[in-house]
């Protein structure tokens, strides 16, 4: 019981932490609410289908696939549509809410409304904590947290990642120190396609595919982002942990919990906020002229 | 009567015909109303009905969000609020349709202390994604309570809002210009004027004495009000309360309408609504690619006129005089108002800075600014 | 001339915030830019390193968006003003900005290390961060405390700090006084004396006139957008119109 509740905990937490950190990165650096952000997830859930059981591809070549095609997507959407509505942030909020519609359709007309699944890339169990878990699931949870390391060391410790840090800071002075403000957005938009799109093509094979999959992970993000601190990578962190751990519980404890997850998880960032408005560790945008 | 008629002539020109926006928009509405009676068609109604109600769940979104700023990613709430109430009210005690829609859309003023009480100390951001939630967590709570809400079927079999097509759509349109003009006069009022300096900025507005929580607690009622006339027409209209009415979906087609149209201008709102809500139901001729073809063309159409369509067709056919800001038909050549010429490229002004004569100005030694 | 910047005039919208402005850097000067509050002294500095340009980029197509620009800015023989401003700033021009702007979440040594962003020979690096912690030892004590919570005059040096990091062959501060008490005052511009004698080329805009005399080689009077009067401390110092409508200073020189 309590080891189940731990792994699955454990799975939504690095999902949910690798959704919410790329959203809170996008919001950052290129400040700009990102709804289509979960879309792209469920684009690369599809490429993964699309690669191994239409064309029989080897499984990890539909990862690098989903992956390059998502990120080009998030890139040139952003190029294109965005940027250069940047001023205007309302617009900007609806560009991205018909970009994920667009999207959502795009996969209706193509694959249909059905319930679609892709296969494992291993086989077994094991036991974990006294849980039986499928060889699957410890797989996708350690490459997620890899994946989350690797994000962080790529932040924390090289120039690209502190042209990041300091643009989502100040984008002015960044530009004064030699940070292209726009080039820095562009690659931090990529950055956080590739985290959605390798979360969404990882997490395939244990989920059902279907083009409406986008809806109700957007609400969690944007509870997670906004319970920890929108643009704080820490606050995405443990703002996944926070409700991942207790969508977990009350699916555990309370009978049919699992209808309304979603709504006590917003819940809990309602409460969050009432207590601290700028969430966990918001970040103050320094004021631009 | 005569001197009357006469009077009403002049408003009507002095008014109406002189702005080319405003006159396209009289003989809209014109239309609309008078439409109906010479073609009849019921599917026709329906959609015209809906597209006023539509219309104003859209006002009441902008009155909120564009002109108060807060930006309200949670409308839906309101909505289905009333939709609920109005329901319940209708179907488990019997209540006829005038007691039910106002007792739904005050139902949505509480709704919308709920929603802004919490909202006060929030900010930007932070405010329309907490909005967001509310929705949500009474989605949650429809699902909990199913005996009472129905859960997913929802409650049906409302009493029509009116014995035929031809009355329900009467009634549609005249709640839906009263609550528009009324949503439009709020933002000319006074109050509106407060309501604008909050947006424009809150600190400000606060130094100058304005009590600017219970202002937006105001406007958050207001708006709830608005949409719950909304939400409650539309239960009655469609003669069924879901949870489809509290869907994020919902709430994003408020925003979507608004924004198309033209944010913080109320007839902006309209406009959206009238031209994509009718827009949708034509493309159900390719059913398939119905809302790809629909979100495509918002997309297309705020890429080159991001801010709305109403504003970019008013751009072009209107022109603010430099002096007063009173607008002007494209065609005149002088103000209407003031008799500045309109044609000519503005005189750059330089900034005038402190003066500086007789003494003051640089310290020499103490802060300045 | 390191930098030299030609007729120019900025507008927002209507009003002008630069009105034909002329300003001559010669390598190794600290050159002073005075003037009362609303001058266009900020918009000058923003000009030149490109931000006013990035600002109308930024904000093209709504009504903050519409700013003009005219004029020319050259800097080390190059024209600089169609440039972006990380552009700007690889020719080795700098900009210490106006309320010191540190990036608040980054720690000291963070903030360092951004300003290094165009360093990418490690060595260097290391050498410049150390002539940066002996200039301000504070700096070092401090380094991995986040920026945002150090002391006004803490965060002053780092700015200059920063900028020093840039490698720059012209620096531009903006009123590094405002809000220091002072002792810190002149604690601050001994450093900016010491910066310039190690032969760095200095655009300094100030608010106090006395200071920034004693310092600078030579000065430019900025009032109502325009530039007033120019000339050697000295000079300016000793004109009586200068002294009267610009300096607030009544009465002839005295001493
Ligand atoms: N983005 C802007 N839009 C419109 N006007 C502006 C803008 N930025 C500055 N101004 C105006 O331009 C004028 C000059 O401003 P600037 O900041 O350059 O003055 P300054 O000389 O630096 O003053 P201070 O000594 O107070 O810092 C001011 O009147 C200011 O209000
Ligand atoms: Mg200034």
């Amino acid at each position: 019981m309590l080891g189940n509740l731990l792994v699955s905990t454990l799975m939504s937490a690095s999902v949910y932490a690798m959704l919410a950190v790329g959203f809170s990165l996008t919001f950052g650096v290129a400040r700009i609410i990102n709804l289509a952000h979960t879309a792209f997830y469920m684009v690369a859930s599809y490429i993964i289908f699309t690669a191994t059981m239409k064309m029989g591809l080897p499984l990890y070549v539909g990862v690098v696939a989903a992956v390059s095609l998502v990120v080009l997507l998030a890139m040139v959407t952003y190029k294109v549509l965005v940027d250069p509505m940047r001023e205007h942030e309302t617009t900007v909020l609806i560009l991205t809410i018909g970009v994920a519609l667009v999207l959502q359709e795009l996969m209706f007309l193509w694959f249909g409304g059905y319930f679609r699944s892709v296969p494992t890339a291993v086989e077994g169990f094991t036991t974990l904590l006294g849980v039986r878990v499928s060889y699957q699931y410890v797989l996708t949870i350690c490459v997620l947290i890899v994946t989350l390391a690797l994000v962080w060391l790529l932040l924390m410790k090289t120039r690209l990642g502190l042209a990041i840090r300091a643009t989502a800071q100040d984008r002015e002075i960044a530009n004064v120190m030699g940070m292209s403000d726009s080039r820095t957005a562009t690659i931090t938009v990529g950055i956080a396609a590739a985290l959605a799109a390798i979360a969404g093509a990882i997490v395939a094979p244990l989920f059902i595919i279907e083009p409406r999959i986008w809806l109700s992970p957007l609400t969690v993000v944007l509870a997670i982002s906004v319970l920890g601190g929108l643009g704080s990578l820490k606050g995405s962190i443990l703002g996944a942990v926070i409700i991942a751990l207790s969508e977990n519980l009350v699916v555990f404890l309370v009978p049919q919990g699992a209808f309304f997850k979603g709504a006590f998880s917003l819940l809990i960032m309602i409460v969050v906020l009432l207590i601290r408005p700028e969430g966990l560790y918001g970040v103050a945008f320094e004021e631009e002229r | 009567m005569r001197r009357y008629l006469a009077y009403l002539w002049r408003e009507f020109r002095g008014e109406i015909l002189v702005l080319p926006g405003r006159t396209i928009l009289f003989s809209a509405t014109a239309i609309l109303l008078i439409l109906p009676l010479l073609y009849p068609h019921p599917y026709l109604l329906r959609i015209l009905a809906l597209t006023f109600i539509f219309a104003i769940f859209a006002a009441s979104w902008d009155l909120l969000s564009g002109f108060v700023g807060q930006l309200n990613l949670g409308h839906a709430i309101f909505f289905g609020v009333a939709a609920y109430a109005s329901a319940i009210l209708n179907l488990r005690l019997g209540l006829p349709i005038i007691i039910t829609i106002p007792v739904g859309a005050v139902a949505a003023v509480v709704a919308g202390l709920v929603v802004g009480i919490p909202c006060l100390r929030l900010k930007g951001q932070y405010l329309s994604l907490a909005t967001l939630a509310f929705p949500v967590i009474l989605m949650g709570l429809v699902f909990m309570f199913t005996e009472f809400t129905g859960g997913e079927l929802g409650v049906s079999g409302l009493t029509r809002l009116a014995p035929t097509r031809l009355h329900e759509y009467y009634i549609s349109a005249f709640v839906g210009v009263l609550s528009i003009l009324a949503i439009w006069k709020i933002t000319d009022s006074k109050l509106g004027l407060v309501l604008h300096a909050i947006r424009e900025d809150e600190v400000a507005a606060r130094a100058s004495g304005i009590n600017t929580s219970q202002y937006k607690l105001i406007a958050f009622c207001l708006s709830g009000l608005f949409a719950g006339i909304a939400g409650g027409l539309y239960a009655h209209f469609m003669r069924i309360a879901g949870p489809q009415s509290l869907s994020m979906l919902t709430s994003f087609q408020a925003i979507i309408w608004t924004i198309f149209g033209g944010i913080a201008t109320i007839y902006g709102a309209v406009v959206g609504v009238f031209v994509l809500f009718p827009m949708l139901e034509v493309l159900r001729v390719a059913p398939e690619i119905r809302l790809l073809l629909y979100a495509a063309i918002i997309v297309l159409v705020l890429r080159f006129m991001p801010e709305g369509l109403a504003p970019w067709v008013v751009d072009r056919l209107e022109r603010e005089c430099p002096r007063c800001k009173e607008h002007n038909a494209f065609t005149r050549r002088e103000c209407r108002v003031c008799g500045t010429p309109l044609r000519v490229p503005l005189q750059k002004t330089p900034v005038s800075g402190e003066h500086m004569s007789g003494g003051e100005g640089l310290s020499a030694s103490q802060e300045g600014g | 001339m390191l930098l030299a910047v030609k007729n120019l005039t900025v507008c927002y919208d209507t009003a002008m915030l630069l009105n034909d402005v002329s300003l001559n850097v010669a390598t190794g000067e600290l050159v002073g830019v005075v003037g009362p509050n609303g001058a266009g002294k900020t918009t000058l500095l923003r000009t030149i390193a490109g931000l006013v340009r990035w600002e109308r980029e930024c904000k093209r197509g709504t009504k903050a968006g519409n700013i003009t620009i005219d004029g020319e800015i050259h800097f080390d023989g190059q024209r600089i003003d169609k440039l972006p401003p990380d552009e700007i700033a690889r020719r080795g021009l700098v900009l210490c900005p106006e309320r010191r702007r540190p990036f608040r979440e980054l720690s000291v040594l963070d903030n360092l290390r951004a300003g290094a962003y165009l360093v990418k020979d490690h060595r260097v690096f290391q050498q410049s961060l150390e002539s940066v912690y002996t200039m301000f030892p504070i700096l070092k004590a401090r380094a991995g405390q986040v920026s945002g919570t150090l002391s006004g005059g803490e965060q002053q040096m780092l700015a200059i700090a920063r900028a020093l990091m840039t490698q720059p062959k012209l620096l531009c501060i903006d009123e590094p006084s405002t809000g220091l008490s002072p002792k810190i005052r002149a604690e601050l511009f001994a450093k900016i004396r010491e910066i310039a004698k190690s032969g760095l080329t200095v655009l300094l805009v100030e608010q106090d006139v006395s200071l920034a005399f004693s310092l600078s080689t030579r000065n430019y009077i900025l009032s109502h957008s325009k530039v007033m009067a120019e000339g050697t401390s000295d000079e300016l110092m000793k004109d009586e119109k200068v002294r009267q409508s610009y300096l607030g200073l009544a009465g002839p020189a005295s001493a």
